[in-house]
């Protein structure tokens, strides 16, 4: 017989059950077996070292990544680059070639899941569809270039560039792919260049989150986290598709459905996959978020459900919100959102019965001309039901790319400097202190001092940049350059407006692993550079998951082919530029690479807002070797070196490293204290219109200031008695920053440290101690109001519910009422929203290019409801063109479902390499073209935008969809 | 005696494919042949539930009962596997089989079908453990080194449980027995005020 | 199914039965499109259970939608089918009819030329029918062998040369019986062409079929024009069922071309149980042709019969072969 010849079965028997048990007990409800962890990552470790590798400058060939067994294979623990979940890729190398990878059971945050494009990551090894060395157009045609011209030529046009149109004439697009070193130093590039147009993905993603929430109460952030969910009691999800967004989130959140019987409910206009595992699946329409929540809210009120004392202590204006609320009958809701009257309150009393709840939202409900509104509309209902601040409660903010969260802290942004200081003179100040550069050197770099402190343009609009006339651009002149580091150009709306401003610029400038759609979307023959960038599986450095937690992503393989890390290609054009020695003052650089922990122990040294401070690359190094001691629900460690530490140092971190701050988990809870985590609401406004702001009868568990109070300075603690507690040094240190007005120096400036170890010592929330505001009186609707989409087939809404005046902000005009105005309802009937697939990623150049990913989803489609479908004559499986009403046309397959309801259709965004009908392949560089190509959404998709960030609308427009026709 | 199964759990199933990925990527499965592959019922409907699928290693497993040139076998812990030098390619197995699992490299060609694929429970072949010959045709051999299945092991949700079934179906039974007083239906009860 | 198999399904639905079982009633709520309980678990997890054990696709993204089936009940019947019923009665069939045959020799002997051997010799089939005859015949004996191989060589022949020489054999015979499909369909095509119209009814047959074909009775024989009865017979059987067996072969030769799953199934099924019944025919045809009688087999070796055998077995030819010999040429 062919049984096959093996070590007595009984013992790998005994091994693989011990696995599944080990795999499974955390999350089956037994308890973790922790000496079977450790021996478990006792193996894992160990290993030959990385075999050198070749001379720089020589293309590495494409190791055939092919299957090899080497049981002695090292394993390195890298970070998904995927999303925001951060799951623990564990990777197993072998004489410098990726050949596997392990379940990382290890790390809290996944537990060794993986969803389609975590488990296809090892592809990164194979590499065939990469840019694989600097390219140039020339003619019409990719033609390969060394390094050094494409340093040289890039750097000698943006040169000219700066010489006359002025330094914000180069648009620096980062990438929230970047790991926190990368974005900071690229928001640092950026400064010394003298600009502040430098954003990133979070524009379009989630800056109406950060924005409306840090304006709520402090933080714009996810407030707990994804492993807090398992002590949840009820969970409200809405505009977010987890099961295909944050898959592995899923793991935490059937958890809690499981044994904490936690009702989900899943408000979304889709009946998405997440849905599918709803207890209650509330289906709206499009675009009226802040409706349904009002709505909801009404019942809470009416019935007295509301958390009156936790009200009263810690939250201002919910009078002024109760009043918008009274607005919104059962009646009312129903007609604006479709939402059947019952449900509403069905869903009100399963709130108010099952606390505390958290609430959930992504895309659906920020990607909206009102997504301020609607994302502050979130948070009061929270604050409602008192839920903010409490382990099992808070808004569990899913954020979108791996790095994204980090990539906004560190500020790769038009409106702030690193870590949300902001862009007027004292942050300029403060950063040029922790540089050690002379605020007036970099002032000169400048075209003028109100450029240094007016926010740039949004990346949503950098090609009305572009396009605009000149005078109707607030800067010397309009875009000349555009450098897309790390972002695909599909990923924005208007791609028509689009590929004419990439016709229109100068230069345009890829630094990317993949070309992407931006090297084949414009017409030009000339003037476009690809230059290939390491992926960050290729390079070391820290990112920020969703739940603020930092971890240590190490590098897997040296960067394949002539690829170079970002950072080092920051390096290469500042010494190109001649600012290198300023950009890298405090920073080693090894040949032309950075030391990337050198500049995370800047980081360290200036990020004091948010208190990424104590994080230094020691301990987030000895986190990731330690994971196995952190518990799985509250992620705090329990023994081993990171005893009381909680996983990544989820920030605020306050003080320095040697104040062992062990990172907040969640934010806002008064029950711990404030050196163990705990926090209260942040005293953004200690008052307004002469009423106090600041929190009655609250404060964390052990403060000794217990009472409200505005943000720590020295001068306050002095007052409590406290300067004994201060070290020389760090008086030394804040009495150089002081100067005279030495008392004036605040928690957020002190590079020592001091302020905020003394305080935290001493139980107080260095950021004072305020209420949340329900009411935002800074933003363009103080409450949340409804205003319809600037795109509405429900024109009789328009009149009571107008959207905003036009109007002037970020160097460019805004128009709302222009638009919405004009009535396309009768051409344009069908709503269209977008969103995601969970085999791609983003613009999904990176994941369409990975055949085990690309085979899943062959083919762009739009979902259609059965009715409409039918009423257009559309058949299932074949091609149909939805035209947008700008005038953009998509051909994509139709794919009919009831998973959308009537009038509403959907299209995913990950699609690109065709336009109107066209398929682009053949301009690709050769061999680099992803395996999948298709219409990108963006195509058909409006104009839009947010009125406090200027997010895109990618989720409420009108379509029409018509059967196919050459 | 350890019996290997699987059991997907469909209440927790999200059709996320990162079974899939994960077999694809551990065994370097080619295009075209999938080893594992998610299905969605009732898709965009009340009542969606998705299921992993794979070979399940059939007790009485039917390929094995129609091989004509019987080259496959069943090891100790119930594992069906078979031997590439041996099978033809002529697709008994895959009409036998209930879940769709044999694959083949090319389906349309006259004649030859080539060598058939199918899951192996991560255990690989008849080949020497570990061996070149393995890797390349049957892929990793997880079992031997005391691993369990890939795919079960990265699961996004654990919905798919791989190991000896004795210890799967106490898993399932635990997560049954968690939602049988409330799960989805908390909800509701809340809702009518019948929550026990 | 077998038990063991139905229990590898369980475990694998067991979430619905669990689902079903638990969930509490959940009232319909659902105002126009709006579904709004997610699970509503009474109404669709049953049918869902029962959608997979019918067979029902589900979806599944980038693949064919067969690839949607979870579980194809249709495999066990098919494999029930094969490997019981078809096996087990084309072996019995097999045996049996070869054991008649061997009775029949016992018994009857070799038909003999009665008048013995006229010396005399008179072309039967000429070279294209000849080349027609041997297109089928030889093709059908590698198809044959190549085809009971499969079916039976696992339980006859691999347990005496092992499992590797077998499985090349297997794989050779496969080749073989893929490619000579083909020449047995032109085979086919050309003996068609040739003898359909010498193989149509006539007023003699009545009386071959009365007579028993002159198989029986030594000395009886029954007229017959080119083909007597019992030849047409054998005639319309392998161009029908040759025909069908053919098209069943092609359509499982190119999977999912012509059939899909279930359909091959079938497919399967009628070629080789059609197939079986072919042999069965022609081990008889074979007989016949060879030791069975005697003067037979030069007819389609090299064309040309004995006066004397085509007299006692096809008169009414003879005459007419004879009768246009004899006519002075138009
Ligand atoms: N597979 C995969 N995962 C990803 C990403 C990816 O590209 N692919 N990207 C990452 C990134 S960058 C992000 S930001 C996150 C995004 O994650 P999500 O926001 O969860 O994803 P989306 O699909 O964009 O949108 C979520 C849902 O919003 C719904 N929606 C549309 N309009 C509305 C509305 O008006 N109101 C409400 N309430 N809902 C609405 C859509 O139907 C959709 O189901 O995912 C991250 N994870
Ligand atoms: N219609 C519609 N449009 C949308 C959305 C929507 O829901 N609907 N969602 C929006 C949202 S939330 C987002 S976040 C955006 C996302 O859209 P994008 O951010 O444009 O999409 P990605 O493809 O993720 O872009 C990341 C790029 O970085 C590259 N990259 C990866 N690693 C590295 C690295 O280490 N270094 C460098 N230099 N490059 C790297 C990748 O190859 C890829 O080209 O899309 C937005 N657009
Ligand atoms: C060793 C194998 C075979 C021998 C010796 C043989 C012999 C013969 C002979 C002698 C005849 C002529 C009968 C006559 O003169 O009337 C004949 C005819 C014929 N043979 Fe065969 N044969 C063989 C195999 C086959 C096979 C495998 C097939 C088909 C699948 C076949 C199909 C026919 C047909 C259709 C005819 C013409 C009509 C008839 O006689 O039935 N033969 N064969
Ligand atoms: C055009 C003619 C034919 C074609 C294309 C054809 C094709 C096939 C194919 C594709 C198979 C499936 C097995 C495999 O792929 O290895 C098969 C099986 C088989 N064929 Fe044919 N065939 C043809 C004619 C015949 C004839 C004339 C016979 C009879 C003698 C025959 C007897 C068989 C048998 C017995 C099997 C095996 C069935 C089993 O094991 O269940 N075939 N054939
Ligand atoms: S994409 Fe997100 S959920 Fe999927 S493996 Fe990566 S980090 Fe985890
Ligand atoms: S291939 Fe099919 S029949 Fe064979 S063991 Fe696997 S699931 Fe069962
Ligand atoms: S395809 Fe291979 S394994 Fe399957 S039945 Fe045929 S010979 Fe056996
Ligand atoms: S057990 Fe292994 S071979 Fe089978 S599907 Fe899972 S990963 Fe693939
Ligand atoms: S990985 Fe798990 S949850 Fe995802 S599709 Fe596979 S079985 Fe389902
Ligand atoms: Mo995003």
């Amino acid at each position: 017989m062919l049984i096959k010849k093996r070590a007595p079965l009984t013992s790998h028997n005994q091994a693989a059950n011990s696995r599944l048990s080990d795999a499974l007990s955390t999350v089956a409800g037994s308890t973790v077996d922790r000496r079977t962890f450790l021996k478990r990552s006792g193996l894992a470790a160990g290993g030959a070292a990385l075999a050198g590798g070749l001379a720089a400058g020589t293309v590495r060939k494409t190791e055939a990544a092919a299957l090899v067994s080497d049981p002695k294979a090292e394993v390195k623990k890298a970070i998904c680059t995927h999303c925001s979940v951060g799951c623990t890729v564990n990777a197993e190398v072998s004489n410098g070639v990726w050949i596997g990878q392990e379940p990382a059971f290890d790390s809290p945050l996944n537990l060794g899941s993986h969803c389609a494009k975590g488990a296809a990551v090892r592809e990164h090894a194979h590499g065939d569809r990469r840019l694989k060395y600097p390219m140039k157009l020339e003619g019409g045609k990719y033609k390969r270039i060394s390094w050094e011209q494409a340093i040289t030529e890039v750097g000698d046009r943006l040169l000219k560039i700066r010489e006359t149109s002025g330094p914000d004439s180069v648009y620096w697009l980062g990438s929230a792919k970047f790991s926190n070193e990368q974005s900071y130093l690229m928001r640092k590039f950026a400064a010394l260049w003298g600009t502040n147009n430098v954003d990133h993905q979070a524009r379009i993603c989630h800056s109406t989150t950060v924005a409306g929430v840090a304006q709520t109460w402090g933080y714009g952030a996810m407030t707990n986290s994804y492993n807090d969910i398992h002590n949840s009691k009820a969970m409200f999800f809405i505009g977010s598709n987890a099961a295909e967004a944050h898959p592995v989130a899923m793991l935490h959140i059937l958890k809690a459905k499981e044994q904490n019987k936690a009702p989900l409910i899943v408000c979304d206009p889709r009946f998405t996959r997440t849905a599918a595992h709803a207890d209650e699946y509330v289906r709206l329409r499009p675009g009226t978020d802040v409706p349904l929540i009002w709505g909801i809210l009404y019942h809470i009120f009416e019935n007295g459900w509301e958390d009156k004392e936790y009200i009263r202590k810690r939250v201002w204006g919910m009078d002024q919100v109760r009043a918008e609320v009274a607005k919104w009958t059962p009646e009312e809701t129903e007609r604006v959102t479709g939402v059947p009257g019952a449900q509403v309150k069905r869903v009100a009393e399963l709130l108010a019965k099952n606390r505390p709840g958290t609430v959930v939202w992504c895309m659906g409900g920020t990607q909206h001309t009102v997504g301020n509104n609607n994302v502050r509309a979130y948070c009061i209902l929270q604050l409602a039901l008192g839920n903010t601040g409490v382990a099992g409660g808070g808004t569990n903010i899913f954020r979108g790319h791996d790095n994204v969260q980090g990539a906004t802290d560190m500020g790769l942004d038009v409106t702030t400097l690193p870590a949300y200081y902001g862009l007027a003179a004292p942050a300029w100040k403060h950063w040029a202190r922790v540089w050690g550069l002379d605020y007036e050197w970099i002032k000169a770099r400048f075209k003028t001092p109100e450029l240094m402190e007016a926010p740039g343009i949004p990346v949503s609009r950098w090609y009305d940049g572009v396009n605009e006339a000149k005078e109707n651009v607030a800067q010397p002149d309009t875009i000349k350059a555009m450098i897309y580091w790390g972002h695909a150009p599909n990923s924005q709306t208007r791609q028509p407006e689009l590929k004419k401003a990439m016709e229109k610029l100068d230069t345009l400038v890829v630094i990317d692993p993949y070309p992407t759609v931006s090297a084949v979307l414009h017409d030009r023959t000339d003037g476009v550079y690809l230059l290939p960038a390491a992926t960050q599986f290729e390079v070391d450095g820290s990112r920020t998951a969703s739940n603020r937690s930092i971890q240590w992503s190490e590098r897997v393989i040296k960067p394949m082919f002539e690829c170079k890390a970002d950072h080092e290609i920051m390096y290469l054009f500042a010494r190109k530029f001649g600012y290198d020695a300023e950009l890298f003052k405090n920073i080693k650089v090894n040949g032309s690479e950075p030391l990337v922990e050198d500049i995370l122990r800047e980081i360290n040294k200036g990020a004091w807002t948010i208190a990424y401070t104590g994080q230094s690359p020691e301990r987030l190094k000895a986190h990731m070797a330690n994971q196995q001691t952190f518990d799985k629900t509250t992620l705090r460690a329990v023994g081993g070196p990171c005893d009381g530490d909680y996983y990544g140092l989820p920030w605020p971190c306050w003080g320095n490293a040697d104040a062992k701050h062990p990172g907040t988990p969640n934010l806002y809870d008064t029950s711990k204290p404030v050196k163990e985590g705990g926090l209260n609401f942040r005293a953004l406004f200690p008052e307004y219109k002469g009423e106090s702001l600041l929190a009655v009868d609250s404060w964390p568990e052990g403060s000794e200031l217990p009472a409200g109070h505005p943000g720590v300075t020295f001068g306050m603690l002095k007052k409590l008695g406290f300067e004994a507690d201060f070290t020389p040094d760090e008086l030394a240190v804040i009495q150089k920053i002081g100067g005279e007005k030495v008392d004036d120096v605040a928690w957020t400036v002190d590079m020592s440290g001091g302020i905020q170890r003394v305080a935290v010592k001493h139980g107080i929330a260095p950021f004072g101690n305020g209420k949340a505001r329900a009411v935002v009186w800074n933003f363009p609707d103080p409450v949340p109001i409804h205003r319809e989409p600037l795109y509405t087939p429900r024109r009789d809404l328009v009149e009571k519910y107008p959207t905003y005046a036009d109007k002037k902000m970020m160097r460019l005009p805004f128009l709302y009422k222009t638009v919405q105005d004009k009535d396309v309802s009768k051409e344009f009937p069908i709503i269209l929203t977008s969103g995601r697939l969970v085999e791609y990623e983003g613009g999904g150049d990176e994941t369409r290019s990975n055949p085990w990913l690309a085979e899943l989803q062959p083919d762009m489609f739009v979902e259609v409801n059965v009715f409409d479908a039918n009423n257009a004559g559309l058949r299932h499986g074949e091609y149909c063109w939805v035209h947008g009403p700008e005038g953009g046309k998509v051909k994509v397959k139709a794919k009919i479902t009831e998973r959308v309801g009537r009038g509403v259709a959907f299209m995913p965004f990950h699609f690109g390499g065709w336009f109107q009908g066209k398929d682009l392949r053949s301009k690709y560089p050769e061999g680099a073209s992803p395996i999948v190509l298709g219409e990108s959404t963006n195509t058909a998709q409006t104009y839009g935008y947010d009125a406090v960030t200027a997010m895109q609308e990618t989720k409420v427009t009108l379509c029409r969809i018509e059967k196919f026709t050459a | 005696m350890a019996r290997m199964k699987f059991l997907c759990d469909a209440e927790r199933c999200i059709h996320c494919s990162g079974c899939v990925t994960a077999c694809k990527n551990e065994h370097e499965v080619p295009w075209g042949i999938n080893r594992r592959r998610v299905v969605t019922l009732n898709d965009g409907k009340p009542g969606q539930r998705s299921l992993s699928v794979a070979c399940m290693h059939c007790s009485d497993a039917p390929c094995m009962a129609v091989c004509p040139v019987d080259c496959f076998y069943q090891t100790n812990d119930g594992i069906v596997l078979h031997n590439k030098d041996l099978c033809i390619g002529c697709g008994y197995c895959f009409y036998a089989c209930p879940f769709g699992a044999p694959q083949y490299p090319s389906t349309g060609n006259f004649g030859g079908r080539g060598k058939m694929d199918k899951c192996t429970f991560c255990s690989g072949g008849p080949e020497e453990d570990h061996s070149k010959a393995e890797l390349e045709k049957y892929g990793r051999n997880r079992i031997a080194e005391g691993k369990l299945p890939l795919c079960a092991e990265m699961c996004a949700t654990k919905a798919l449980l791989a190991g000896d079934g004795d210890m799967v179906s106490t898993i399932y039974r635990e997560r049954v027995m968690a939602r049988g007083f409330g799960s989805g239906a908390a909800g509701w009860s809340h809702a009518y005020g019948k929550k026990g | 199914m077998r038990w063991t198999t139905f229990l590898a399904l369980l475990m694998m639905v067991a979430g619905f039965w669990a689902g079903y079982g638990l969930e509490p009633a959940l009232a319909a709520s659902s105002d126009g499109d709006v579904p709004t309980a997610a699970q509503s678990g009474q109404v669709t997890l049953p049918d869902t259970w029962r959608a997979i054990r019918q067979g029902e696709p589900g979806f599944i993204a980038g693949q064919p939608q067969d690839r949607g089936v979870l579980i194809q009940s249709e495999g066990e019947t098919w494999r029930a089918a094969r490997n019981g019923k078809l096996t087990w009665y084309a072996g019995l069939a097999l045996v049996g009819v070869s054991l008649a045959i061997g009775a029949f020799y016992l018994i009857r002997g070799k038909i003999m030329i009665e008048g013995g051997p006229s010396g005399r010799m008179i072309l039967r089939f000429n070279r294209i029918e000849r080349i027609g005859h041997w297109l089928t015949a030889g093709s059908f004996l590698v198809l044959g062998v190549t085809g009971l191989n499969i079916m039976f060589g696992r339980w006859l022949l691999e347990p005496i040369i092992g499992k590797t020489l077998f499985s090349w054999l297997t794989w050779a015979g496969k080749w073989l019986h893929n490619l000579s499909g083909f020449v047995f369909i032109a085979g086919l095509v050309v003996i068609f062409a040739l003898w359909a119209k010498d193989n149509l009814w006539d007023r003699y047959d009545w009386g071959w079929i009365m007579h028993g074909g002159g198989l029986l009775k030594m000395g009886d024989h029954p007229p017959a024009a080119k083909f007597n009865f019992g030849q047409k017979t054998q005639f319309w059987m392998v161009i029908v069922v040759g025909s069908l067996v053919a098209s069943t072969g092609v359509s499982l030769l190119f999977p999912f071309t012509f059939a899909q799953l279930h359909g091959m199934q079938v497919m399967q099924l009628i070629h080789a149980g059609l197939a079986v019944v072919m042999v069965l025919f022609i081990l008889g045809h074979i007989y016949i042709g060879t030791v069975g009688m005697e003067g037979a087999s030069t007819a389609v070796t090299t064309g040309y019969v004995d006066l004397e055998w085509a007299r006692e077995h096809h008169s009414v030819w003879v005459e007419e072969v004879e009768g246009k010999q004899t006519k002075p040429a138009e």
